[in-house]
C-alpha cells in the first residue's frame, strides 16, 4: 500500500516526462526513415534501416551550418556586449556615489521591462531602415543588445548591492583608480551574476524569431529560427528532411544544456523572479 | 584628485553607452510609434495626419476584435489551466525523494528551445495524415482531426503547444521556491497526521504565494506577447481563428499592403492592454505579496 | 547632482538623435562586417568599354526553389553563368525565396524601405509592378528594350507598362486550367470533360469512389483564387476582370456572385481536399501527383512536373490538361481562357553604371530566343517573346502541346484580377475567399464586402 502511494507521484511525473520527450523521439526516428510513406505507416516504430542520407541532404540543401554559425556568433556577441554594458552601468549606478541621479536613471532603465517585445517591433524596424543597416547583422546585434539591458542591469545591480563597501574603501586607500576598481575588484566578485546574465541573453537572442525574420532577408545572413522556417517552407512535403533539420537545430542546444543545466536553470529563473 | 567613486568622467563613460542604446531602441521607438500611429504612412508615399482614424479602423475590424479575444483565451488558459497544473507538478516533484533532478531538468527542456523550431516540430506531430497524434487517436477509432486546419481545433492546439513549451519553465521556478521553504513546518504537520494533500494545500501553497503571483504575472505578460508560435504554425489562420494582436500587427504592417501607421497604432494598443492588465493584476492580487 | 543629471540627459539626447538620423542615404551604408557587396564605383564615362574590371556583385532574387522549379532554375543558372562571363568583374549573388513570401512579404517591405535587390522576381499589375513603378522604385526598361532591339519582341507587356514606361519583363506566359489524372479517369470510366455538366459529374464520381475531386491547398489564399478568377471570367465575362477598378464590373453583381456561389457549392459538396485550409500549394501538388485526387486547377507553369519521373513517379506522362468548360448562363465569350504574362523580373531604379551594364547583359541573355525555347521545351513554360514558327513545332511534351492548342483554339485571354485591382482590394478578396471556404461568409456578402473596399479606393 505504501509503495503504491510512493509510486503514484512517479507514475504521474513519468507520464509528464514522456509527453515532453516523445515529440523529440518521434522526430528523431522520422529523420532516419527513408520516405514519407514509412513515416506514415510506422509512426511510432524504430526505422527499419538507419537512413542517414537525409542528414547529408539537409546539411547541404538547407545550409544549416550557415544559419547555425550566424545564430551562434550573433547570440554570443550581443550577449557579451550586453553583459559588459550592463555591468558597467550597474557598477556606476550602484557603487558610485551619485545616488540621487543613479536612482532616477535606474528607474528609467527599468521602465523598459514593462514594454512587451512586439510593441517596439515596427518602430524598431523603421529605425533600422532609416539607419540603413537593414539586412545586415547590425540590424539584429543592436536591438538584441539593447533589449538585454534592462533585465541585465537589474540582475547585476541586485548582485552588486550585496558587496560590502569596505572592499572598495580598502582598494581606494591602496590607490586604485575607478576603472581598476571596477575590473579588478568588483567584476570578479560579480562573476556568477555575469555568467547568469550572459546565458539568459544568449538564449534569448539564439531563439529570437520576429526581428530575425523581418530585419534580415538575405539567406546567407539568416539565423537559425528563420532559416529553419524557410527550410520547412521550401521542402514542405519531404517530412523526413524537415525532421532532420529539426534535429540539427535542437541538438546543439541540448548538448549545451546537458553541460550547463544548473547554471541555465538558475539564470533563467533568477531573471524571471527579479522581474 | 577626485575620489574614484565620485569620478564624473568614469561615471559617464560607464552609463552613456547603455543609455544611448536603450534610448535608441526603447524610448525612441515608443516616441515614433506614438507619432506614426496618427498618420497613414505606408512607406512608399508621403503621408498625412489622420488623427484617430487608424484606431477607429482597427477597432471596427471584426478580425481584430477576434484577435483580442484570442489573446484573452491565452490569458485564461495560462492562468486558469496552466497555473494549477504548474503548482500541482511542482509539489509532486518537490515531494519525491528520488529522480528529482531528472524530472527538474527534463521538464525544463522545451523552454530553452526556439519557439519557431517548436512550431515546426509540433506542426509535424499534429500533421493530419502522418502525425503520431492522429495515429494514436486512430487506435481508439477516432477519425483524423485536421488540427491546424480546423477552426475549432487550431487555437486549442496552439494553446497546448504553448503550454508544452512553458509549463516546465514555471514548474522549475515554483519548485525552487518550494524547496527553499523551511522543512520543519512540513515535518511538524506530518507528525501531526496531516495528509500530503492537506499539507500542500494549507501549508505550502500559502507560503509560496509570492512566486505564484510572479508566475501569474509572467503568464499574463507572455500571453500578451505571444506571436512566434502563431506565425510559424498557422500564421493566424485558418480564417483568423488563431490570430492574436501581435500576429494581426505583423500581417497588417508587413504583408501585402504594408501600413506602418496602422501597425504602430496596433503596437500602442497592445502596450495599453499590457499596462492595464498589469495594473489590474497588481491592484487585485498583488496586494497579497508580503 | 543636478549638473550630472543634466550632462547625462544632454549627452543621451544628442547622440540618440544623431545616430537615429544618420545613414539616410538610400541604404548604401556599409558598416563593417556585412555581406552586402554593392560597391558604388564612380565611373566618369558611361560607355561599356570604359568600365574597368573592378569586381562587383549584383543581387538577384529569384523564386526557383524546390523540385518543381528545378528546370527553370537550371535555365537561370545558365543565364547567370553566361552573363558573368560576358561582363568583367561581375558576380551574381543569388537569393532564393519562396514565391508568395517574396511577393507578399519580402518585396513589399524592401520596396517600402527603399532597398530591394538589384534584380528580382516581380509580378505585374496594379498591386505589384505598377505600384512600385509609380513610386519610382523600378528601372524603366523601355530605353533598354530599344537599345537591345527587343521593343517589339514581347507578346504582351500590358501588366508591366504604365504611362509609356516598362517596369518589368515577363519570363513567360501561362494559363490556368484543370490538370487531370488520365489513368484514374480511365479506371473510373470518366472521359475528359468537355461541358460543365460533365465536369461536375466527373467530380461527383471521383468523390463517390473515395478520391478527392479537386486537389486543393488553400492555406495560401492565392491558390483557390486562381479557380475563382476563371469562374468569374466565365460567369461574369472576360471584360469583368479588367473592369473592376474602372467600376464597369462590380464584385457584388449577380454574375460575379454566381461565380462565388458555384465555388461555395463545390465546397459544400465536398469536392475539395479535406482540411484544405491547412495545406500548402506544395501539398496540393503532392496529393494530385500521388494519385489521391483526380483533378487539380493550377497554372501551366506546373506542367514540367508531370513529365519528370523524379517527381511524378509511376504516373509520369499520365496526366492531361483542359480548360474550364463554358458555364451555363455564362456571360461573354466562353472560349476565352485565362492568360497571364504577369511573372518575370524587375530591376531596381537604384543602379550604378556597372550594375546597369550587368542588367542589360542579363536581359539580353534571358530574353533570347534560345532561352525562351529552352523554357518551352524543358520547363513547359510558354514563351513571352515571339518565337519563330518552327520553334513551337519542336514541342514534344504532351501537356504543353495541349496547352498551346488550347490557347490557339480560344477566343482570347483574360488576366488575373490580382493584377488589375489595387492591393487593398486583393487582400480583402483573399481574406473573404478563405472565409467563404470555411463557411463563414455567403457568396453575396463576399461580393458586397470586396466591392466596399474597391469603392473606398
Amino acid at each position: 500500500m505504501k509503495t503504491l502511494k510512493q509510486a503514484s507521484p512517479h507514475v504521474l511525473l513519468l507520464i509528464y516526462v514522456a509527453v515532453i520527450l516523445f515529440p523529440f523521439i518521434f522526430v528523431l526516428f522520422s529523420s532516419l526513415k527513408e520516405s514519407n510513406l514509412e513515416i506514415a505507416n510506422n509512426p511510432f516504430g524504430f526505422p527499419t534501416s538507419l537512413y542517414f542520407q537525409n542528414y547529408v541532404d539537409a546539411w547541404v540543401k538547407a545550409k544549416i551550418n550557415v544559419y547555425f554559425f550566424n545564430s551562434a556568433y550573433l547570440a554570443t556577441t550581443s550577449a557579451l556586449a550586453g553583459v559588459l554594458l550592463s555591468a558597467a552601468t550597474a557598477y556606476a549606478l550602484v557603487r558610485m556615489r551619485y545616488l540621487k541621479v543613479s536612482k532616477i536613471i535606474y528607474q528609467f532603465v527599468l521602465i523598459g521591462m514593462l514594454i512587451p517585445g512586439n510593441v517596439l517591433f515596427i518602430a524598431q524596424y523603421l529605425l533600422v531602415m532609416k539607419m540603413g543597416i537593414l539586412n545586415t547583422h547590425w540590424a539584429l546585434f543592436l536591438p538584441y543588445t539593447a533589449g538585454a539591458l534592462p533585465v541585465s542591469v537589474l540582475l547585476i545591480a541586485a548582485f552588486m548591492k550585496s558587496i560590502p563597501n569596505e572592499l572598495e574603501e580598502a582598494a581606494v586607500v591602496d590607490g586604485l583608480g575607478s576603472f581598476k576598481l571596477f575590473y579588478k575588484i568588483i567584476l570578479p566578485l560579480t562573476l556568477p551574476a555575469l555568467v547568469t546574465v550572459f546565458i539568459v541573453n544568449f538564449l534569448g537572442s539564439w531563439n529570437e524569431y520576429l526581428l530575425a525574420n523581418f530585419f534580415i532577408s538575405k539567406d546567407a545572413l539568416k539565423t537559425l529560427p528563420t532559416g529553419m522556417v524557410g527550410f520547412r517552407d521550401s521542402f514542405q512535403t519531404n517530412y523526413a528532411l524537415i525532421c532532420t533539420g529539426i534535429v540539427f537545430s535542437v541538438t546543439p542546444v541540448l548538448i549545451l544544456y546537458a553541460f550547463l543545466q544548473e547554471k541555465i536553470i538558475e539564470g533563467v529563473s533568477a531573471g524571471a523572479v527579479k522581474g | 584628485m577626485k575620489h574614484p567613486l565620485r569620478n564624473p568622467f568614469v561615471y559617464l563613460v560607464m552609463i552613456i553607452p547603455t543609455l544611448i542604446l536603450y534610448s535608441m531602441f526603447f524610448i525612441y521607438p515608443m516616441l515614433t510609434s506614438s507619432y506614426y500611429a496618427f498618420t497613414d504612412w505606408n512607406g512608399l508615399d508621403n503621408y498625412a495626419f489622420i488623427g484617430f482614424d487608424n484606431f477607429i479602423k482597427v477597432f471596427s475590424d471584426s478580425d481584430f476584435i477576434a484577435a483580442i479575444k484570442n489573446n484573452m483565451y491565452f490569458i485564461l488558459f495560462s492562468v486558469g489551466l496552466q497555473v494549477p497544473l504548474i503548482i500541482f507538478f511542482a509539489l509532486l516533484i518537490a515531494n519525491v525523494k528520488r529522480f528529482q533532478r531528472l524530472y527538474k531538468t527534463t521538464v525544463f527542456i522545451p523552454s530553452i528551445l526556439s519557439t519557431s523550431v517548436i512550431g515546426i516540430l509540433w506542426g509535424f506531430v499534429l500533421h493530419p495524415n502522418i502525425g503520431p497524434v492522429n495515429k494514436f487517436l486512430g487506435f481508439f477509432g477516432v477519425e483524423s482531426i485536421f488540427w491546424l486546419a480546423d477552426e475549432k481545433w487550431a487555437l486549442p492546439a496552439i494553446l497546448v503547444v504553448n503550454a508544452w513549451q512553458w509549463v516546465g519553465f514555471y514548474i522549475v521556478l515554483v519548485l525552487a521556491a518550494i524547496l527553499a521553504l523551511p522543512k520543519e513546518m512540513n515535518e511538524a504537520a506530518q507528525i501531526d497526521g496531516a495528509t500530503g494533500f492537506q499539507r500542500a494545500w494549507y501549508l505550502t501553497v500559502p507560503l509560496i504565494k509570492p512566486i505564484i503571483s510572479v508566475v501569474v504575472m509572467l503568464s499574463i505578460a507572455g500571453a500578451m506577447r505571444v506571436v512566434d508560435i502563431v506565425l510559424v504554425m498557422t500564421n493566424g489562420g485558418p480564417v483568423g481563428s488563431t490570430e492574436v494582436m501581435a500576429s494581426y500587427l505583423v500581417n497588417e504592417a508587413m504583408g501585402v499592403n504594408p501600413s506602418y501607421g496602422l501597425g504602430t497604432a496596433i503596437s500602442l494598443i497592445i502596450f495599453a492592454f499590457a499596462l492595464v492588465l498589469t495594473a489590474l493584476y497588481q491592484l487585485t492580487f498583488g496586494k497579497t505579496k508580503e | 547632482m543636478k549638473k550630472m543629471l543634466m550632462t547625462v540627459i544632454m549627452f543621451v539626447l544628442v547622440s540618440t538623435t544623431v545616430l537615429a538620423g544618420c545613414g539616410n542615404n538610400g541604404g548604401n551604408n556599409k558598416p563593417a562586417g556585412t555581406n552586402n557587396g554593392n560597391e558604388t564605383t564612380p565611373t566618369p564615362t558611361p560607355t561599356e568599354e570604359a568600365v574597368k574590371a573592378k569586381p562587383f556583385t549584383v543581387s538577384l532574387r529569384h523564386i526557383q526553389i524546390g523540385e518543381a522549379q528545378k528546370f527553370r532554375k537550371a535555365i537561370l543558372d545558365d543565364v547567370v553563368a553566361m552573363t558573368e562571363a560576358e561582363v568583367e568583374g561581375l558576380t551574381f549573388e543569388l537569393d532564393a525565396v519562396e514565391d508568395s513570401v517574396n511577393r507578399f512579404t519580402k518585396l513589399p517591405a524592401e520596396m517600402a524601405a527603399g532597398n530591394p535587390p538589384k534584380i528580382f522576381d516581380l509580378f505585374g499589375g496594379a498591386g505589384d509592378a505598377l505600384k512600385y513603378g509609380a513610386a519610382g522604385r523600378l528601372l524603366d526598361l523601355a530605353p533598354i528594350l530599344t537599345e537591345l532591339g527587343l521593343s517589339d519582341s514581347f507578346l504582351n507587356l500590358d501588366q508591366f507598362t504604365q504611362d509609356g514606361k516598362v517596369y518589368g519583363l515577363p519570363i513567360g506566359g501561362n494559363t490556368e486550367g484543370f490538370y487531370y489524372n488520365e489513368e484514374l479517369f480511365a479506371t473510373l470510366g470518366i472521359a475528359q470533360p468537355t461541358t460543365f455538366e460533365e465536369l461536375e459529374k466527373a467530380a461527383q464520381t471521383l468523390k463517390d469512389n473515395g478520391y478527392t475531386a479537386f486537389a486543393m491547398g488553400s492555406k495560401g489564399a492565392w491558390v483557390p483564387a486562381m479557380l475563382i478568377n476563371t469562374l468569374i471570367g466565365r460567369y461574369a465575362g472576360p471584360e469583368a476582370i479588367a473592369g473592376f477598378p474602372a467600376g464597369t464590373a462590380k464584385f457584388n453583381s449577380p454574375e460575379v456572385v454566381a461565380a462565388y456561389t458555384k465555388y461555395a457549392e463545390w465546397v459544400d459538396k465536398g469536392y475539395f481536399t479535406k482540411g484544405e485550409l491547412g495545406f500548402e500549394y506544395a501539398d496540393m501538388l503532392n496529393e494530385f501527383v500521388t494519385g489521391k485526387a483526380g483533378m487539380m486547377f493550377d497554372g501551366s507553369w506546373r506542367s514540367s512536373v508531370f513529365s519528370d519521373e523524379a517527381q511524378a513517379g509511376a504516373l509520369t506522362n499520365k496526366f492531361g490538361f483542359f480548360s474550364m468548360p463554358a458555364v451555363p448562363g455564362g456571360v461573354g465569350d466562353q472560349t476565352f481562357v485565362n492568360g497571364n504574362y504577369s511573372n518575370g523580373y524587375g530591376f531596381s531604379a537604384d543602379l550604378t553604371e556597372q550594375e546597369l551594364v550587368a542588367v542589360k547583359a542579363f536581359i539580353k541573355n534571358l530574353y533570347s530566343e534560345e532561352m525562351q525555347l529552352r523554357g518551352l521545351l524543358e520547363d513547359g513554360l510558354l514563351p513571352s517573346i515571339k518565337l519563330s514558327a518552327d520553334a513551337t513545332s519542336k514541342v514534344e511534351d504532351k501537356i504543353v502541346k495541349q496547352v498551346i492548342n488550347m490557347m490557339g483554339a480560344s477566343g482570347g485571354a483574360f488576366s488575373h484580377f490580382d493584377s488589375t485591382v489595387p492591393s487593398a482590394v486583393y487582400k480583402e478578396s483573399e481574406d473573404l475567399l478563405l472565409k467563404l471556404i470555411a463557411g463563414k461568409e455567403t457568396a453575396q456578402s463576399v461580393g458586397d464586402k470586396i466591392q466596399a473596399v474597391q469603392d473606398a479606393q
